[in-house]
């Protein structure tokens, strides 16, 4: 068990003038503010991009010396979009093992350095690099297969997987922190630009730099805190959708979920991996929160919004609104799940929830994990 | 794609071979060096099957690289005669005519290249299956 | 004639046979429309599309998968070849060879040999009977010959009309697995400079008239003239005649002046659907041919390729041709899987708008 301090947000967006260093070091600050320190003891950051983007290794060592703190050690985590919990995993064993009083945890990641089709080349490689993505796939490529299969399976139509990017946007609009702060029509979504078909750019989260910070301490330190980590499942999956026995089976997630022990009415409020419509809709079934081929009839009918029959899923806006910083991602979504339990999330606010968990994946679940968190 | 990635995997990208495992039974492509499915390492390179049914598929249009040349890109998630599926890039498709379910089968294309002046990269693509076996 | 080949039996065949046609095709009026010649200009030829290869091909891939097929039909295992030959002025490398590319793609390596050959439009045909001879002469038990190109001419040239894309492959061996043997060759050979594409430059350029009477004509008629001369044979002996193909029209004509009729030339007439496909020209002509001979039939072949020579061969159809004819797709299969498209999707594919790299 590790305690949630306090955390630190940057505002997701097309930071031009901002450097990785210069994002990591708002969103650190900010988590920061409020928090009298003499010590951290790991600074842990967690990016996927930015050594490609920025041609910096040992990227942690940096951000820390600019924090103005004393550090005794820091490390960069990698695991594709899914480093911002296997950060807060790392974290927690540091903390429980007794290695570690405190940890920053420091997700950051910008996705607009180079031209898109240079970015997407990069972001390919979250799938493997020896299989799927020998092809260029892109990172919609192998989603939007998953895509056309549920919806033929299923016979889900286009308009009501639909409801998703809706309901994200309809978050994301309260939500200070979130790149995409308009409302969109079920209409809007089916006729925007493909990127792969099906999937269209508003299925898709937005091209985005950010970052985001959580200061993680252990029972001993005193003060105040937001909310109790209690544990991060964490799994591995197939190397490709096509190894799975059923493709839409993300059997990364649904062995944590289990693990976890999880049902709809366990858990009040929830961020989930949504890099696309498909993702988001996978992962609320694999989680239990919807039988299967039945989440998007459930999201359209409005069961994880705010008066909904399930928990309160993406107050935040989700990848698809917040946005999707990549490494940043799951730190922010920690974030959130953090606040919301704290009651002083700046958004869509469940009603005095008591659990929650973030869930993230690589790809098409190459690796997941789940942070599962209680109010104080 | 650096010469000696490309070089060192060629024999299943050319030949379309997958990997038995000798302990679960299943297959898997491309060979790894442990079975997905059971850990094994107790692995026998297999000829694959090189038609298929379409189980899914998909136009990219925001093709990652360098170039529109193959945009946009179809791939396709294929599920062999064996029942091992495989993700790839489709050739020869006529968009119009592309539908779950039709029949593929393997072809040997150009997956990419190490710039102009560099070495050429071949692999197993897919294309609806001519009407004769 | 003095004679520098021997008269003897060639103890070899063709074993297996295999096409490949890519799927798109160009029109040659859309040609014509993009570069402004009247369509007297192009209807002569007797070309009314030309095959167009993909993004992703060139000819590495249409060679491979001809091959490919030509296994599939002598059902040999591919360890059992001894020799590859690609045959091709479209090679992908400058410096690299081709053959062993393919070798390794049908599983015949590393025990046997590997070259590419050039001879213009003729290569293939000095692949197919440099085989024909390892293999009779018992040096190795089976040879793969490659026919194979993408054609190059410069927009805007006549060539363009006709310059086009495919292969053809044959593996030859043993006389007795045979669908098809060689009864006899002969070669016929000058330097004569009809066309050509210097070092580095990357369209051929051609003596227009020139490549007619001293180049095309000359060669194939001194070639099939001196295997008649060996073999005693007359035009009347052979049940189908094949010729190197460049436009619809030359093999025809050659045909005439050889004193055979035009029913024996048809069925291996792939030029006016697809073009001129260079060194699969007529080894496809050869290929549709087996698709679809008896046993018993003569075939008269006679590829050409500028510089300048021609081989003539006779060739014998056997019992084994009927079992092997559907094991493969065919040649008709591959003409019959085409997509039409304009000259802009075509310039796009060959890359002349601008030179855009393959990524
Ligand atoms: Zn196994």
């Amino acid at each position: 068990m590790a305690y949630i301090t306090s955390v630190g947000l940057v505002r997701v967006n097309r930071n031009y003038h901002k450097s990785p260093r210069d994002l990591a070091f708002e969103a650190a600050s900010k988590a920061l503010e409020d928090v009298k320190l003499d010590t951290i003891d790991y600074v842990i950051v967690a990016s996927s991009l930015t050594y490609l983007q920025a041609s910096q290794f040992d990227l942690a060592a940096y951000i820390a010396r600019e924090l103005g703190v004393h550090v005794k050690s820091a490390f960069t985590v990698e695991a594709g979009e899914n480093s911002g919990l296997a950060g807060a995993e790392v974290a927690l064993n540091l903390i429980r093992s007794h290695a570690a009083e405190r940890v920053l945890l420091v997700g950051v990641d910008k996705l607009t350095e180079y031209i898109s089709n240079r970015t997407y080349k990069m972001i390919q490689a979250i799938y493997d690099t020896e299989s799927d993505a020998v092809y260029n796939v892109g990172h919609a490529g192998p989603m939007a297969l998953l895509m056309r299969l549920y919806m033929d399976r299923y016979g889900v139509d286009r308009e009501t997987l639909a409801h998703w990017p809706v309901m994200m946007h309809a978050h994301g609009k309260e939500n200070p922190y979130a790149m995409l702060r308009f409302a969109v029509t079920p209409d809007k979504v089916v006729n925007a630009m493909p990127i792969a078909e099906p999937i269209t750019l508003l299925d898709a989260y937005p091209i985005g730099d950010g970052a985001a910070a959580v200061l993680l301490s252990s029972d001993d330190q005193g003060g105040d805190h937001l909310a109790r980590l209690t544990e991060v499942y964490s799994s591995i999956g197939f190397q490709s959708i096509a190894l799975r026995d059923d493709p839409l089976s993300i059997e990364a997630v649904g062995q944590i979920a289990r693990e976890a022990g999880l049902s709809p009415d366990s858990i009040d409020v929830a961020e989930i991996h949504d890099s696309f419509t498909i993702t988001g809709i996978l992962l609320l079934e694999e989680l239990g929160f919807a039988p299967r081929g039945k989440a998007a009839e459930l999201v359209a009918e409005g069961a994880f919004t705010k008066g909904g029959s399930g928990p309160l899923v993406n107050a935040s806006g989700g990848l698809k609104a917040r946005g999707h910083p990549k490494g940043a991602t799951g730190v922010y979504m920690l974030a959130e799940v953090a606040m919301q339990l704290a009651g002083t999330f700046p958004g869509v606010k469940a009603d005095s929830p008591r659990k929650g968990i973030a869930v993230g994946v690589n790809a098409h679940g190459s690796s997941a994990r789940l942070a599962f968190l209680e109010a104080l | 794609m650096v010469l000696p990635v490309w070089w060192r995997k060629r024999i299943p990208r050319y030949r379309f071979v997958g990997a038995l495992c000798k302990d679960c039974g299943r297959i898997h492509y491309p060979p790894r060096n442990a079975c997905p499915y059971c850990g094994s390492r107790n692995l026998e390179l297999v000829p694959l099957p090189r038609r298929g049914v379409l189980e899914s598929y998909s136009i990219v249009y925001s093709v990652p690289g360098d170039n529109r040349l193959n945009a946009p890109l179809p791939i396709g998630l294929i599920r062999l005669e064996n029942g091992v599926r495989v993700v790839a890039e489709l050739t020869d498709v006529v968009p119009e005519k592309l539908e779950n379910g039709i029949e593929v089968e393997a072809v040997i294309r150009r997956i990419g290249e190490d710039g102009e002046t560099g070495t050429i990269l071949y692999g197993v693509k897919f294309r609806p299956a001519l009407g004769r076996k | 004639m003095a004679n520098s080949e021997n008269k003897q039996v060639i103890n070899a065949g063709i074993v297996g046979w295999g096409a490949y046609i890519p799927m798109y095709r160009l029109p040659t009026r859309e040609i014509a429309r993009v570069w402004g010649w009247p369509e007297h200009q192009y209807k002569a030829l007797n070309v009314s599309h030309k095959s167009v290869d993909g993004p992703d091909e060139d000819s590495t891939t249409m060679g491979y998968e001809a091959a490919y097929n030509a296994l599939l039909r002598s059902g040999i295992d591919p360890k059992m070849i001894g020799a590859v030959f690609f045959g091709s002025e479209s090679k992908v490398y400058a410096v690299k060879p081709s053959a062993t590319l393919i070798a390794e793609m049908i599983g015949a390596t590393p025990d046997t040999m590997a070259s590419d050959l050039e001879f213009a439009c003729r290569a293939g045909s000095e692949g197919l009977k440099a085989s024909l001879g390892l293999v009779s002469s018992g040096m190795v038990k089976y040879a793969l010959a490659i026919g194979s190109d993408t054609s190059q001419a410069e927009p805007g040239d006549v060539l363009e009309f006709t310059a086009s894309s495919g292969a053809a492959a044959f593996i030859v061996g043993p006389r007795s697995e045979s669908a098809a043997i060689v009864e006899d060759t002969y070669t016929y050979v000058t330097d004569t400079p009809d066309f050509w594409r210097r070092a580095e430059k990357p369209y051929p350029r051609h003596g227009e008239g020139f490549t007619g009477e001293p180049a095309y004509f000359t060669h194939i008629i001194g070639a099939v003239k001196g295997l008649f001369e060996k073999t005693g044979l007359r035009p009347e002996d052979f049940d189908y005649a094949i010729f190197h193909q460049p436009n619809g029209k030359f093999p025809l004509k050659v045909a005439q002046r050889l004193g055979f009729p035009k029913e024996k030339v048809l069925p291996g007439l792939v030029t006016p659907y697809i073009g001129n496909t260079y060194n699969a020209s007529a080894l496809l002509g050869l290929a549709r041919v087996l698709d679809q001979a008896k046993p018993g039939q003569r075939i008269l072949l006679a590829p050409f390729g500028s510089g300048a020579g021609s081989d003539a061969y006779s060739i014998v159809v056997t019992d084994l041709v009927e079992e092997r004819q559907d094991k493969a797709p065919k040649v008709d299969d591959y003409l019959a899987r085409s997509y039409e498209i304009d000259y802009a999707l075509y310039a796009k594919f060959r890359r002349i708008y601008v030179m855009l790299p393959r990524g």
